[in-house]
């Protein structure tokens, strides 16, 4: 966003490709530090038993959504931390096609409320109606998904 | 006891699974920092683009709110957030403007980013994309022509 910034002799590519190289160092770097992390948790807690037992109590719930009760996991992880961190723990679910979509498309329109929000904040004071506009949008659109694909 | 004989299994298996959709994830969205940059460093976010003005108008939206728009849309409502706010402080967005452009992009940003992580896991992109272009266009358009008796 800085292009007007260089100076004028040399091409605009150059420092853009620098700036480039240093977000893709920072990306890879916080992808590992976020995504490592709930990816091993997912799988212990998938091995132990533990989540299967939680499972079993959300499943009617997350039934509405065509998502088997390990999906809310996925959901909460979205929702309040990211979508890297979503995908983290979605992956070693095995969902169906069917399944990742409409977990894609919920958290697509809704996630990363803590962060995003305080951003929408500074753009508007309706905020927190737009925070639950998300949330409600995103849930009804993922079950409107789900009676269709699923 | 038969759990704990699995848990080095599982760990295994996390270490591994986790780098490999690091790696992926990576592949993916690494290009797209390059791309952006570019895109940013030759002004494609801070042109007129006078062909989506009218487009621009039926949202609520003047010519103003479109670099905001754009860099929201691409460049995510975090990675973009400085030029968002710094943008509608600037061109000094009226408060139905802000508005307008934060129902936008709450349900629609950082498009390209968030429809490629879920397809990596096996998911549909026109699933996912198609309705919330629908929705953020429709809300949008339906809160302008609300406005306007």
């Amino acid at each position: 966003m800085n292009a007007r910034l260089t100076t004028p002799g040399t091409p605009p590519w150059r420092p853009a490709l620098q700036r480039g190289l240093a977000r893709g160092r920072a990306f890879v770097w916080f992808l590992l530090k976020t995504l490592l992390p709930l990816y091993l948790a997912t799988e212990l807690l998938k091995a132990s038993g533990l989540l299967a037992w939680l499972a079993s109590y959300l499943a009617p719930v997350m039934g509405w959504w065509g998502l088997p009760g390990e999906a809310a996991a996925a959901l909460c992880a979205g929702l309040f931390i990211n979508l890297y961190a979503a995908a983290a723990v979605a992956a070693p679910l095995g969902l169906s096609w069917q399944q990742v979509s409409v977990l894609g498309l919920i958290l697509g329109i809704a996630h990363s409320l803590l962060v995003e929000t305080a951003v929408v904040r500074g753009l508007t004071p309706s905020y927190k109606a737009l925070t639950l506009l998300r949330v409600g949008l995103g849930l009804a659109s993922g079950w409107l998904l789900a009676m269709v694909i699923i | 006891m038969e759990t704990l004989a699995a848990l080095p299994a599982a760990l295994w298996q996390g270490l591994q699974g986790g780098l490999i959709l690091c790696l992926e994830i990576a592949l993916v969205v690494v290009p797209l920092l390059f791309g952006y940059e570019l895109a940013a460093a030759y002004g494609i976010f801070e042109r007129p683009w006078p062909r989506l003005k009218p487009l621009l108008a039926r949202l609520g939206l003047g010519p103003g709110a479109l670099v905001p728009l754009l860099a929201g849309l691409f460049l995510g409502l975090i990675y973009g957030a400085g030029i968002l706010l710094s943008l509608s402080d600037e061109q000094d967005l009226p408060r139905q403007e802000r508005l307008a452009l934060a129902v936008f992009l709450v349900t629609c940003h950082a498009v390209v980013e968030d429809t490629a992580i879920f397809m990596l896991l096996g998911g549909s992109a026109l699933a996912m994309l198609g309705p919330r272009v629908v929705l953020a266009v429709g809300l949008t358009a339906w809160l302008a022509r609300r406005r306007k008796p």
